[in-house]
């Protein structure tokens, strides 16, 4: 068998793949349960019904698909550099802290519920963008690798997201009640701070949050940001070969700290929307939000589009009804932790499936190399 | 004295430190070959839970059964690196979703935290684990030694044997030669009649492997009980720890004890009663923000090259491409 | 050292021996392109034998077939007449095939002992531990016996490319070697120091070594070679003895083809100075300096070419005046006025076109498609861009018409730049930094890894351009290349600029010895 580089990357591979990829590991995800097992039929058809055709399980599905459309396109905008932030958890729980605050400050004094929600939108995108400009700018500056800083700064951010809960002088802490006194909770945010939805009339009314309108609209601007800008030519180049991008004498260092700021403003609007469209309060409970993995489950996305922000919206979409399945159903066809191996699967099959992509597989013609002398 | 806090912290911190410090030194194997594994918390996870699982099922005496889930959570490192070295080695796949894939699949919400409730891990203590009563209880009671080193389980004093062993692998043998020229330069070492695909899967296999037994610390000795998500991030800190300790067994040793000695001081303060503002967030946040200074002074010195880096880390190797 | 005595090379029966190394129609296939289409090649014990031809003819995929680095799609190898099948680079190297590849292959950060031993299996290295000791002494002897000057215990980093080579000579010998294969040798050498080269290489062939000279320079093939092999488009086209063979023959059995020898340019009027480099220093990829007071003045219209063996600061002399690396002290004017230290963009403005020495990855994002990288520098201009908003229409036109005015044989402007052939390649980067109406070019191996066509067509670029009045700053290693091209020769050692001659005036043996810093290493 010999592996050879593809001259040539046909089109349909590029949607084959990833839809291989899927399918290749339901088939996996089907044999791992086969062998621990389980009824691997039955527990699809509940993924099926709990993520599409139940009441309400496509207002479930969007719950979940929607902060992950914010970390996908935030991994998307800065993997397509070649900047491996992969701190968009960190990110999330920054936008979500500081959303909070904007929410609570300015919400409850009779302003416009558009403008208390814009505050917070630009609040949410502070906070993330900041947190990204950590790595970001010891990436620019000291050639420091963003990987391993991004990540550390996700558990820095967790442990200062549950220290703002518990805290006693925290401003975001709820101090009065009865069950303030009991456990540690934060405040509610009040009415007039609460994002809306759109409700449609089907399948027993879903509820589109404003959240998943914003992240459409993100995703509908960073395509164009990449694809019709000086920006994202300057940043394609410098994803490509750093040393073109030099050479053609393009900022790198700003490119650098912009990409990173965006993509961290990015993923702090899934905070922001995390708090306003569903959460109401900033959540430190270590089985709520810290959880849900979206930051990490958000690179999963984004690989799965390959990097495209259009493509990250479909994606999440998907495996958002994969990570709402996994939180609906408990239980004997379904054990805990099945959707992070689906997750892992999905992606493994996806990455292997890149080479196809890159390079053909033959199978070898050597000719014997001798013959009887 | 042996009372006072920084005994305990040190000896606690000798104790949180060992998983780092597999961890770290299964890390460092596979980066000296050129692979970059960053789904060290995902194999810890899962040795872990089949470390502990093992302990639970297996009906032999303490010490064999400890012995066979160490060996079974190394083994199911193993397996775990494996699928990560096939997609960087053979399928050439990026090394860095590839890890983080490893990370998502294996870790709290998949493959481990699916097994330990699959196989009823939850809710019951270890039936056997490692504990510290290696020396007689006179010596454990020497001051500041005492605890220190001879109040330990075996496991950490394996953990130094393997540091020695790791050190004089890579740097007196001729297969720690070929692994280090691996990591520098495949070429070169292919041109030698090196088989680089070999070496790479090798290490790759021997991280997971330690990674593995790092798992198992959790649960068979730190705090033996099976709780999904039970080593909380420490993956990450050892594979921080190496870049940490330029990629030198001796110093990840030191670093492990370190970072362990951070997590251990936060509890320690807290039951004294000492209050030093807001402890429990700069306590626990320390590890993390002390690895991001340094890594950005390993960056900046410029020197990373001569620290020890090695030059083909994360590049994979195809001999026959034009 | 004598590899094989007489009896055994005879054979029993007196015939004829076999040929140290036979290779019998090897075919190699690589994604589009047939690199080698049913070569035949044999090398005899005792012989010099060179392997001719220009670059892409297939030498070097040849080479890595006999090294076991490359399968042959089809073909057979015999050894001293029996057949052998090397499915890795370690068969070849049991069966004492050892090549010298062009780009060493060294472990940087290794000592010269460490890379001498690595891989070993037979020698010291045979053992689990390693004898640092015992395998420094014994590289310290061959080293002393072959007069191959280096220290045992350096790091190889730290040494220079021609000592590097004598690292990988002593590799070879080392393990004993009895077919030997250099790929390329002479590109790291003075005049000189090649000559002490092929003294070395005729003394080893005299021990009943095969010396394979892998070259596409004539005059070498000449000197150094018993017999010639001349690869031509993939196929073996003829072995001539070197004796017989006149320049003009292996020429044209190399190109297929008589090649016009290069008019000599017509005398140009060198304009106003458009560089002027007095006393500029700037720090290598490792710390130290790399420049170390080089003073230069370029004129419009003319060739300025600066000679010197690789690794004495010319890439990065060309690096600092394009702006990509800092100058630390110094001054720097083009056209008169002073550019940002580090600043790629000031350069750029000032009118500094820069053909780098890397051509895929610093000259083109190989990724990236043809009509991009045609952009690479005009994007911010008004007719690429509408403030921050690109015109992509009008980049694709643009790109069209520099495809056909260069000729680029390209299957469209969208097409990924890493496609291209080294050719066609150097033609994109090429038409873009004349697109940009530069008062100043530099080149850094412009030709190298061409073929012939393609050299000839940059050469014809590189003269047009200095017709126009650009000045042109020509950094080669060949100094066939700089003697036809330029109207002055500087020569750079250890990061200054040592000597200065018109081309009139140049004379090989007094550039080479300003290139090794004036010492000549036959002396002794």
């Amino acid at each position: 068998m010999r592996i050879e580089r593809r001259l040539r990357q046909p089109r349909w591979l590029i949607v084959a793949v990833p839809a291989g990829s899927l399918v290749f590991a339901f088939f996996a995800a089907g044999l791992v349960l086969y062998a621990t097992g389980h009824n691997a039929l039955s527990s699809y058809r509940q993924i099926v019904d709990a993520a599409f055709l139940n009441s309400g399980a496509i207002g479930q599905t969007l719950t979940q698909a929607t902060p992950l459309a914010f970390t996908g396109l935030a991994a998307a905008a800065a993997f397509r550099m070649r900047l491996f932030n992969i701190g968009a958890e960190g990110q999330l729980f920054m936008g979500a802290i500081t959303a909070d605050a904007a929410g609570l400050y300015l919400g409850g004094h009779g302003w416009p519920t558009a403008l208390v929600i814009f505050a917070m939108v630009i609040a949410g995108c502070a906070g993330g963008a900041a947190w990204a400009l950590i790595p970001g700018a010891l990436r620019a500056f000291f050639k420091t690798n963003e990987i391993i800083t991004s990540l550390m700064l996700n558990y820095v951010a967790a442990y200062v997201l549950t220290y703002l809960v518990f805290n006693t002088e925290s401003y975001w802490r709820q101090t009065k009640g009865f069950n303030a006194s009991v456990f540690p909770t934060s405040k509610t945010l009040p009415n007039d701070a609460l994002w809306p939805s759109a409700m449609i009339h089907a399948r027993g009314g879903i509820a589109l949050p404003l959240g998943a309108g914003i992240a459409v609209l993100v995703a509908f601007l960073l395509w164009f940001l990449f694809t019709r800008t000086r920006f994202g030519f300057e940043a394609q180049v410098l994803g490509d070969s750093p040393r073109a991008a030099q050479y053609a004498g393009m900022r790198t260092r700003r490119k650098i700290l912009a990409v990173m700021g965006i993509s961290g403003a990015v993923a702090g609007l899934g905070g922001a929307s995390q708090v306003g469209d569903f959460a109401h309060m900033l959540d430190a409970d270590p089985n709520g939000l810290q959880k849900q993995y979206y930051g990490y489950t958000g690179i999963v996305v984004a690989a799965l589009a390959r990097y495209n922000p259009l493509a990250v919206v479909v994606v999440a979409f998907l495996i958002g009804a994969l990570q709402n399945a996994g939180n609906t159903l408990q239980g004997a066809d379904f054990p805990s932790g099945l959707v992070g191996v689906m997750q892992g699967i999905i992606l493994f099959s996806a990455l292997g499936g890149e080479l196809l992509v890159r390079y053909r597989v033959r199978v070898g013609r050597t000719m014997p190399a001798t013959e009887a002398a | 004295m042996n009372n006072s806090l920084l005994v305990v912290v040190l000896a606690s911190g000798v104790a949180y430190g060992t998983p780092l410090l597999y961890g770290a030194l299964g890390e460092l194997l596979a980066e000296r070959s050129g692979v970059l594994n960053l789904g060290v918390e995902g194999m810890m996870l899962v040795g872990a839970v089949m470390g502990f699982w093992t302990v639970q099922r297996l009906h032999a005496d303490t010490a064999l059964s400890l012995a066979a889930a160490v060996g079974v959570a190394a083994l199911a490192g193993m397996a775990m690196a494996a699928i990560h070295a096939f997609l960087v080695i053979t399928l050439r796949a990026s090394q860095i979703v590839s890890g983080l894939a490893l990370t998502i699949f294996a870790g709290a919400a998949g493959l481990s935290s699916y097994l330990g409730n699959d196989l009823n891990l939850a809710d019951n203590p270890a039936r056997h684990a490692f504990n510290a009563a290696v020396f007689p209880s006179s010596m454990q009671g020497w001051p500041i030694v005492g605890p220190i080193i001879f109040g330990q389980n075996v496991l950490v004093y394996a953990s130094w044997v393997c540091v020695v062993g790791v050190s004089l692998y890579l740097s007196r043998t001729r297969l720690g030669l070929n692994v280090r020229a691996v990591g520098e330069a495949p070429a070169s070492a292919d041109a030698m009649g090196i088989n680089v695909t070999a070496y790479r899967y090798a290490h790759t296999l021997a991280g997971g492997a330690f990674a593995g037994v790092a798992g198992a610390t959790f649960t068979l000795a730190i705090t033996p009980q099976w709780v999904s998500g039970i080593t909380g991030g420490a993956g990450w800190i050892a594979i921080a720890l190496v870049i940490f300790a330029f990629w030198r067994p001796a110093l990840c040793l030191v670093g492990a004890y370190f970072f362990g000695a951070l997590q251990a001081l936060s509890p320690q303060l807290q039951a004294r009663g000492i209050n030093l503002g807001p402890t429990e967030l700069w306590a626990n946040s320390l590890p993390y923000v002390m690895t991001v200074v340094v890594l950005v002074f390993v960056s900046a010195s410029g020197a990373r090259r001569r620290l020890g880096a090695p030059a083909s880390l994360g590049l994979p190797y195809v001999r026959e491409e034009r | 050292m004598t590899v094989q005595s007489e009896k055994d090379r005879r054979g029993a029966d007196g015939a004829p021996p076999p040929p140290a190394v036979e290779m019998r129609g090897i075919v190699k296939r690589f994604p589009g392109v047939l690199a080698n289409d049913r070569v035949d090649f044999e090398a005899a014990a005792g012989e010099v034998h060179a392997l001719l031809g220009e670059n892409g003819a297939g030498k070097s995929t040849l080479s890595n077939i006999l090294t076991g680095l490359y399968r042959p799609d089809a073909g057979e190898i015999f050894i001293d007449g029996e057949p052998v099948q090397f499915h890795s680079p370690r068969d070849a190297l049991d069966a004492r095939i050892f090549m010298v590849h062009q780009h060493f292959r060294l472990v940087e950060p290794f000592t010269v002992a460490e890379n001498v031993v690595l891989g070993d299996h037979r020698g010291e290295g045979r053992t689990f531990r390693l004898r640092h000791r015992a395998i420094e002494q014994r590289v310290a002897e061959l080293s002393k016996r072959y007069g191959l000057a280096v220290d045992p215990r350096a790091r190889v980093w730290q040494l220079s490319l021609g000592e590097q080579q004598r690292v990988e000579i002593l590799k070879a010998l080392y393990r004993e070697a009895r077919i030997l294969i250099l790929d390329e040798p002479t590109a790291v050498l003075t005049p000189q120091e090649a000559d002490v080269l092929f003294e070395t290489l005729r003394e080893m062939a005299a021990e009943g070594r095969t010396v394979v000279f892998i070259s596409h320079k004539l005059h070498e093939v000449k000197a150094v070679a018993d017999r010639v092999t001349v690869l031509r488009g993939g196929r073996s086209v003829a072995t001539v003895s070197a004796a017989d063979a006149t320049l003009r023959s292996l020429a044209s059995l190399m190109v297929g083809r008589e090649l016009d020898s290069g008019q000599p340019a017509r005398a140009r009027t060198p304009g106003e100075p458009v560089l002027e480099l007095t006393d500029v220093w700037s720090d290598a990829d490792r710390g130290d300096s790399a420049v170390r007071g080089a003073s230069l003045v370029v004129r419009g219209g003319e060739i300025v070419a600066v000679a010197g063996v690789a690794g004495n600061g010319q890439r990065e002399l060309a690096e600092t005046v394009a702006g990509m690396r800092r100058a630390t002290r110094g001054k720097i004017l083009v056209c008169g006025k002073a550019i940002r230290a580090g600043d790629p963009r000031s350069a750029i403005a000032a009118g500094v076109a820069y053909v780098p020495e890397d051509r895929l990855g610093t000259g083109v994002a190989p990724s990236l498609s043809i009509a991009s990288n045609l952009a690479l520098k005009g994007y911010r201009e008004r007719s690429s861009s509408h403030g921050p908003l690109l015109r992509i229409g009008r980049i694709r036109e643009h790109a069209v018409e520099l495809i056909q005015r260069y000729s680029i044989a390209a299957p469209g402007p969208g097409a990924p730049a890493r496609l291209l052939s080294g050719g066609n390649l150097q033609k994109v980067v090429l038409a873009r930094e004349f697109s940009g109406k530069p008062r100043l070019l530099i080149a850094a191996s412009p030709t190298r890894g061409l073929d012939v066509g393609a050299i000839e067509t940059v050469h014809a670029y590189l003269r047009e351009a200095a017709a126009d009045g650009v000045g042109v700053l020509l950094i080669s290693e060949d100094l066939d290349e700089i003697l036809l091209l330029a109207d002055r020769v500087a020569v750079m050692y250890e990061g200054a600029i040592v000597g200065e001659t018109s081309r009139e005036e140049a004379d090989v043996e007094e550039i080479g010895l300003l290139m090794a810093g004036g010492q000549d290493p036959r002396a002794d």
